[in-house]
């Protein structure tokens, strides 16, 4: 029958692989033949129990899809013309490598920024690259993606607690976040619970595939989500539904947090949030009084623009005070993995110097996501876990802003750019202005499976193995402390490589030392960070074999055990004083969205329609995937999504090209016309691109990346923006929307006109980004007075307590240092560590042991010696006590008595022998052997005559065979 | 909704099927009951019954997905579509024979040995023929009336309408050829003669059944079909296919020659006209019909396909498997 | 007897069309050949008064099914264990199937060779079977939501029995008379369950 393949015929094996086309990653088992990927299918007994999706399910026709970049391309024509010349993989990094080595030289290391998208790669190694290079312009998309979340969480509560353990939850809140188009095996999840009894609240403006299973839905007005926010954490906390022994235990300021939300009525959000006062109590009500429950956390906290973080911070208080953090059935705060390397262990950071720290774009504004808001949140972690989250995608460079720097030179130029899995056009707000960052950047590089528009524009393209020819690991940005793995089915294809091979050669070619770089593949890296654990295993794919997957012991109530959260003060802080220090209020204060029609209104004049963009949809994945015809001819054409009302208003029918458009452009889009969304509202998918046009045809709008494009939409400017994380504006934004005309059919290139700040009226940069106006300033803060440390150690204002500087340890009121990760003592002068079997201090870097009075402790055999003329312990008569070894010894032999076990321990061997005797005992046959005539003994000193000798012996050696 | 998977070539092969079979039909009536010996008359008749079956096969051989499968139809027992194909090659065998024993007719004397040798069994033929012709027509119209998923073909009226457009266009075939190739004098003239006036007549009575039978299958479908089978009627009688429904296939199809034949009888008009009129209208009603195969869609079906995007499109075939572009 | 049906439990599709790129991949169709299409006919009602259903559908592998009698070569075949399949190498591509189907659930492809279009359809993954009789059909296995459930009609104690015994199921076009083998559980819509 056709074209079947057999996974079942000899020769075929079954690699257990994981899924690399969404954070799922979900379990995949690729059965190969003669190094050929033949099948593939989901893991039944992995996470998603054999569940796959439309992307998971492509892989194999990502793998051998004819447009994908198999070479390293040199760009031989104009920029964007197409045309390539094929060179060595090694050739492209040693040109990549000098180019950028001279920028440098010319420029300074931060002319040279990275730009990620979301996790196709292994971001430490990114890091470790920039690091030694001495750039802080590395960045991804981790501001619309999890980051200012995490961060508002962490200075709240001391980690984010975005691991829900749901199987003992009441009720689960999915707020802005569907995963039934976007995570499966979660969607799974929620879908038995919830026959199991489990209540489902779903905020989302459209009636999403998981709100049409949802027991509440609030259809929102999109970007009103900080409004709702606050009411509802005004109603649990006026109506009394929150935790009060919780609160009067861990939580700090609450009555200030009381007073602060009391405006924040539900007949205050209201007209904000187009839902009935009535609405939002209910959803406060099902939430605060079905304990334990669960937030889940969504994308769309961290793409509201100037609403962002405050939402975050708000839903952050909405678990504290509800008592829902790290207890059974809540939302469990992982913290950082103690017991294998995190991801900040791999980067390096210690190799970037603070002048160049200072010099990250964007940092002076959006300090919460970059280097000053992280060196607080990570210091502080450093003191209570004793570890901390990784710099990459929680301290970055804010992306927007380096594309702006490439145009403008503001603050300083930026004339090199490496995109690593990306397409900024099209993952980036703004998109007209980061098409022409592209274009004007000196030097691009891109790493890539597609041509996409970007590689089209960049100087060098390199080949980038994905899925099925990597192997991977799943530590959630290196932000929680389980780990899983998958092997790679088989190793790259033609010239490609890994991100991490690609980092690895570039830091090699730019001259960074070769002792920085002791991984060649990413196997050895990952045992490398798997190796603390103590595992039986002697390389990865044994991890992965025997293990797949690594759980800590569950432990929940871990603040409980740490007798305090890990913020600064110990308790939840209702009024974060990180957050404070950084200039930011440290209570959620309302602000609306980007753009409303409460602040601007003569903006909702000329556009009156609410759009709201990003969400994802199967089955695509944010711009990937429109290459595979498989997966494109179920899904062909873009499509928005409007209200019949508003559809029979506009005179447009279902299937109609529209333009929707912004103050700062227009896109084309097919209508959907479905009452799943408010009249007033129009929902417009991200990432469409046209990978099958020709892209040197028309490079005011390569492959059709700007024409549909919902990022052309969106607005980066400063104002837009969220003061504290730096998302920019992709939800709740003004727009209108009309139908195609025949003469106005055509997507032109006036259409693609760029400008900064965003706005199709006035081409061309008319406000540098610099002189463009935060939309909240920062207030000056200043630390309340406390005693000076002494030297070597600092003091934190929030405790009063002392750390040591650098190893960020307590100094305790014994006078003893704490280790905040292990809890033991150290000496506060030598940091040797107090050993309390041994009762002794050990230098852990060179294993040392010392004695109190840090004096060096001798051990010979592993039995410690005394020297000196008195033995410090019973010597039994027939041993001889040598002083200057401080031992007993057995005549003039070498061996050491032990006094713990009673035997003569050879140091040289570790062997025992007896101590009358000196004999050798024989461990195989349980026999004592006098060296010197062969003669054996049992351990009564009765000689064993030699047949039995010999039938002791063949016995042992039987026993061994059969072992 | 996925539809029209018979398109063009079953159209033609229902047409030309239900005429060959027809004109079987009818000559081997005439040649054996109503006028033995008119055999000779329709010689070009059966000629071109051999055609159209001929090139209805063709056609239907060439619409097969895998043709070099098609011996296989012999070997199974029951299915409709066997029996058709059965028929045929009767029908065809048969009245090959019969023809070739009259071909002398062309004046070829070398066929006059074969002639000899199949005159004894041309009634035997001709009457294997003319059943076979009749199960021929029959079948085109069972066919589809058996595919009950396509409510408008789902009707014991199907088949009445099949056969009697297919008699229909049959006279019409036969007034436009009968006595071809013969240089008919005296008798023989004589029994043309009556054969036409006998095929004129009847192919008038035929018309007027067909308008009664193809009213009654579509109005009684719009008035009280299912839901599907009204959809399609009403497309018929008020809809798309309106204008086709009732200026070609009524007005033009049936209308039209019915008054030819009756008010012009002994015309050009009546005789070369008005049956031309009848064979467009029978290849119309077979257009109309295998176009009309409506399923009930399961709810969301029609809505799922129409967003799908036809195979011609760039994205399909952009990408060669096998060709690496970079 | 084994009997094998399938269960599809709409209250658990999201309409994710995962099993539709499973099923495409796994069996390598070409492009314009769906299996098992998940339609819809979209959000109905008022705002934010609105449900939505999402119908899977694929092969119903009728007891009685109108697409195997009709088939001239007898390419198109019932194994006992009710699955319907096609023996491509019999089929000579005439279409009466695809036609005689009422679930539009079989087609041949118009991207293939001319002279090579057979008509394909859902064997409820026969090759899998046949290699391994424990195995679910592949847009079974691959269902994160399991609204697909696949097993033994015949067998009081399979997971399809105990569903179909227990629960309020329907199927499709059963007026026909084709015995359809596909039960669907419906959607109530949100937390009406």
């Amino acid at each position: 029958m056709g074209n079947e393949i057999d996974i079942h015929a000899p020769g075929v094996e079954m690699r257990k692989s994981l899924c690399y086309f969404c954070h799922a990653n979900c379990g995949v088992l690729a059965y190969v033949k003669d190094g050929e990927v033949i099948k593939i299918e989901g893991d039944p007994n992995y996470a998603n129990q054999g569940g796959l999706c439309c992307r998971g399910n492509s892989a194999l026709l990502h793998l051998n899809h004819p447009a994908r970049i198999n070479h390293a391309l040199k760009r031989v024509g104009e920029k964007g013309e197409g045309k390539w010349e094929k060179i060595p993989y090694d050739q492209a990094i040693a040109e990549v490598a000098e180019r950028l080595n001279q920028i440098k030289a010319e420029s300074g290391a931060e002319a040279v920024a990275t730009a990620g998208g979301t996790t196709r790669t292994d971001d430490w190694a990114r890091r470790r690259f920039m690091n030694q290079f001495g750039s802080p312009n590395g960045f991804h998309n981790a501001l619309l993606c999890w980051i200012p979340t995490f961060m508002a969480e962490t200075c709240v509560a001391g980690w984010s607690p975005f691991e829900t353990d749901l199987g003992k939850a009441k009720v689960v809140m999915l707020w802005g976040m569907n995963p039934g188009a976007s995570s499966l095996g979660a969607m799974r999840g929620y879908t038995d619970l919830q026959k199991a009894g489990m209540k489902i609240i779903v905020v989302d403006p459209r009636f999403s595939e998981t709100a049409s299973k949802a027991d509440l839905w609030l259809p929102l007005r999109p970007g009103s989500d900080s409004a709702l926010a606050l009411a509802m954490l005004r109603t649990i906390i006026w109506e009394g539904l929150y935790d009060f022994a919780f609160v009067r235990d861990w939580c700090q300021d609450f009555d200030a947090l009381r007073e602060h939300v009391r405006d924040y009525t539900p007949e205050w959000a209201a007209p904000l949030t187009w839902l009935t006062p009535d609405q939002i109590r209910t959803a406060a009500r099902m939430y605060a009084t079905n304990t334990p429950g669960c937030i889940q956390w969504g994308c769309t906290w961290d793409q509201l623009g100037t609403a962002s973080t405050t939402t975050s911070l708000t839903l952050a208080l909405m678990r504290a005070v509800c008592g829902n953090l790290d207890v059974p059935g809540g939302d469990g705060m992982p913290g950082p993995a103690l017991n294998f390397l995190t991801d900040e262990e791999m980067e390096a950071n210690e190799c970037l110097p603070e002048e160049q720290k200072a010099k990250q774009i964007g940092s002076d504004k959006f300090k919460l996501t970059s280097w000053p808001g992280y060196t607080l949140i990570s210091d502080n972690a450093r003191r209570t876990w004793g570890k901390t989250l990784p710099a990459e995608w929680f301290c970055e460079a804010h992306g927007p802003s380096v594309f702006k720097a490439i145009i403008t030179g503001d603050p300083y130029p930026v004339r090199a750019l490496i995109v690593n899995a990306t397409n900024p056009v099209n993952s980036y707000g703004d998109a007209k202005m980061t098409l022409e960052a592209l274009k004007r950047c000196e030097f691009l590089v891109t790493v890539e499976y597609w041509m996409t528009p970007t590689a089209l524009l960049s100087d060098y393209v390199f080949p980038a193995a994905g899925a099925l020819e990597r192997p991977t690991i799943v530590t959630h940005y290196g932000a929680t402390d389980s780990f899983l793995g998958g092997k790679r089915a088989i190793q790259p294809l033609y010239d490609r490589h890994t991100d991490m091979v690609f980092w690895r050669k570039l830091g090699l070619a730019c001259g960074q030392p070769e002792k920085m770089w002791p991984w060649e593949t990413e196997e050895e890296a990952y045992y490398h960070i798997l190796e603390p654990l103590g595992l039986p295993i002697g390389c990865y794919e044994d991890f992965v074999d025997n293990f797949r997957m690594y759980y800590p012991p569950l432990h929940q109530n871990k603040f409980v055990a740490n007798g305090g959260f890990w913020t600064p003060s110990g308790k939840v802080e209702c009024d974060s004083t990180i957050l404070r220090e950084l200039g930011y209020p440290g209570m959620p204060t309302y602000m609306g969205c980007s753009e409303n029609e409460v602040d601007d209104p003569e903006v909702a004049e000329r556009y009156p329609i609410v759009l709201t963009t990003g969400g994802g949809f199967m089955p695509y994945h944010h711009s990937e995937h429109f290459q595979m015809p498989a997966i494109r001819y179920l899904y062909p054409d873009p499509y928005y999504t409007l209200n019949p009302e508003l559809a029979e208003k506009l005179g447009i029918a279902e299937g109609d090209w529209c333009w929707i458009e912004t103050r700062r452009g227009r896109i084309k889009m097919r209508a959907n016309v479905s009452p799943e969304i408010h009249p007033r509202v129009v929902y417009v998918p991200r990432g469409w691109w046209f990978p099958e046009r020709d892209g040197s045809a028309d490079l005011s709008n390569p492959f059709g990346c700007l024409e549909s494009n919902t990022n052309v939409l969106t607005s980066v400017d400063v104002e837009d923006c969220d003061p504290m994380g730096g998302s920019w504006a992709n939800r709740g934004l003004l727009c209108r929307v009309y139908r195609c005309t025949e003469l106005d059919h055509e997507y032109k290139a006036a259409d693609a006109q760029w400008s900064i700040p965003g706005s199709a009226a006035e081409p061309g940069v008319t406000v540098m980004p610099s002189d463009q106006k935060m939309a909240r300033p920062h207030a000056p803060f200043e630390a309340p007075a406390c005693e000076e440390a002494p030297e070597g150690f600092y003091r934190v204002w929030q405790n009063g307590q002392l750390y040591q500087e650098g190893t960020h340890f307590r100094l305790d009121e014994s006078g003893w240092l704490v280790n905040p990760r292990t809890k033991g003592y150290h000496d506060a002068y030598t940091g040797w560590r107090y050993d309390p079997d041994s009762e002794l201090l050990v230098d852990d870097e060179t294993g040392t042991c010392y004695t109190m009075d840090r004096e060096e402790v001798v051990f010979r055999g592993g039995v410690r010696c005394y020297p000196g003329p008195a033995a410090p312990y019973e010597v039994p008569e027939q041993l001889t006590w040598n002083a200057e070894g401080g031992f007993a010894q057995l005549a003039d032999r070498p061996y050491v008595y032990d006094p713990a076990s009673g035997w003569l321990v050879d140091p040289e061997t570790g062997a025992y022998h007896d101590a009358y005797y000196g004999w050798l005992y024989d461990g195989a046959t349980g026999n004592l052997v006098d060296e010197a005539t062969g003669a054996r003994y049992d351990m009564e000193y009765n000689p064993i005559v030699a047949e039995e000798a010999a039938a002791a012996q063949a016995g042992a050696a039987s026993d061994e065979e059969g072992a | 909704m996925k539809h029209h998977y018979w398109e063009a070539p079953i159209v033609i092969y229902l047409f030309l099927g239900g005429l060959g079979g027809g004109i079987f039909f009818l000559a081997s009536v005439f040649d054996l009951i109503v006028a033995p010996g008119a055999g000779p008359l329709f010689f070009a008749p059966v000629f071109f019954a051999l055609a159209a079956l001929a090139l209805g096969c063709f056609f239907l051989v060439f619409e097969l997905g895998q043709p070099p499968v098609f011996w296989r139809v012999f070997t199974t027992k029951t299915a409709i579509i066997k029996w058709g194909a059965v028929l045929l090659t009767v029908a065809m065998i048969c009245g090959f024979v019969w023809w070739a024993s009259y071909l002398p007719l062309l004046g070829w004397q070398w066929a006059a040995g074969l002639a000899g040798l199949l005159a004894p069994v041309r009634s035997l033929m001709i009457g294997l023929a003319g059943v076979a012709g009749f199960g021929i027509m029959v079948y085109t119209g069972v066919m589809l009336s058996t595919l009950k998923a396509h409510a408008f073909w789902a009707t014991p009226a199907l088949p009445v309408l099949f056969t009697v457009s297919a008699l229909s266009t049959a006279c019409a075939a036969i007034a436009l050829s009968l006595g071809g190739a013969v240089d008919a004098a005296g008798l023989g003239l004589l029994v043309e003669e009556l054969i036409r006036e006998i095929v004129h007549e009847v192919d008038i009575v035929l018309v007027i059944a067909e308008i009664v039978v193809l009213l009654v299958m579509v109005l009684s479908f719009y008035g009280a079909g299912n839901v599907t089978a009204q959809k399609v009627a009403a497309r018929w009688v008020r809809g798309r296919t309106a204008p086709l429904f009732w200026g070609g296939m009524v007005g033009g199809g049936l209308l039209l020659p019915l008054a030819l034949y009756l008010a012009g009888a002994g015309t050009a008009a009546s005789e070369v006209v008005a049956p031309i009129l009848v064979l467009c209208g029978g290849l119309l009603l077979r257009y109309l019909c295998v176009y009309s195969d409506e399923r009930a869609p399961i709810p969301g079906e029609e809505r799922y396909y129409e967003r799908l995007k036809s195979s011609d499109t760039r994205f399909m075939t952009a990408w060669k498997q096998g060709e690496n572009k970079y | 007897m084994t009997r094998y049906v399938m269960v599809v439990d709409q209250s658990r599709c999201i309409g994710c069309q995962s099993c539709t790129v499973a099923c495409r991949t796994w069996n390598d169709l070409p492009l314009d050949i769906i299996y098992n299409p998940v339609v819809s006919e979209g959000t109905k009602g008022t705002f934010p008064e609105v449900y939505r259903t999402w119908t899977p559908t694929q092969c119903m592998h009728c007891a009685n099914p109108e697409c195997v009698p009709c088939c001239p070569t007898g390419a198109s075949q019932q194994d006992d264990d009710g699955t319907v399949w096609v023996d491509y190498a019999k089929c000579m591509g005439c279409k009466v199937c695809v036609n005689a189907c009422p679930y539009g659930m079989r087609d041949v492809s118009h991207v293939v060779p001319r002279f090579d279009q057979y008509v394909r359809k859902c064997t409820f993954c026969r090759d899998r079977r046949a290699a391994d009789p424990a195995a679910e059909p592949y847009c079974v296995a691959t269902c994160h939501q399991r609204a697909r459930v696949f097993g033994d009609i015949d067998d009081p104690n399979s997971e399809v029995s105990k569903l179909i015994n227990t629960t309020h199921t329907e199927r499709l076009f059963t007026e026909l008379g084709t015995d359809p083998q596909i039960y669907y559980i419906p959607e109530m819509g949100g937390g009406a369950r």
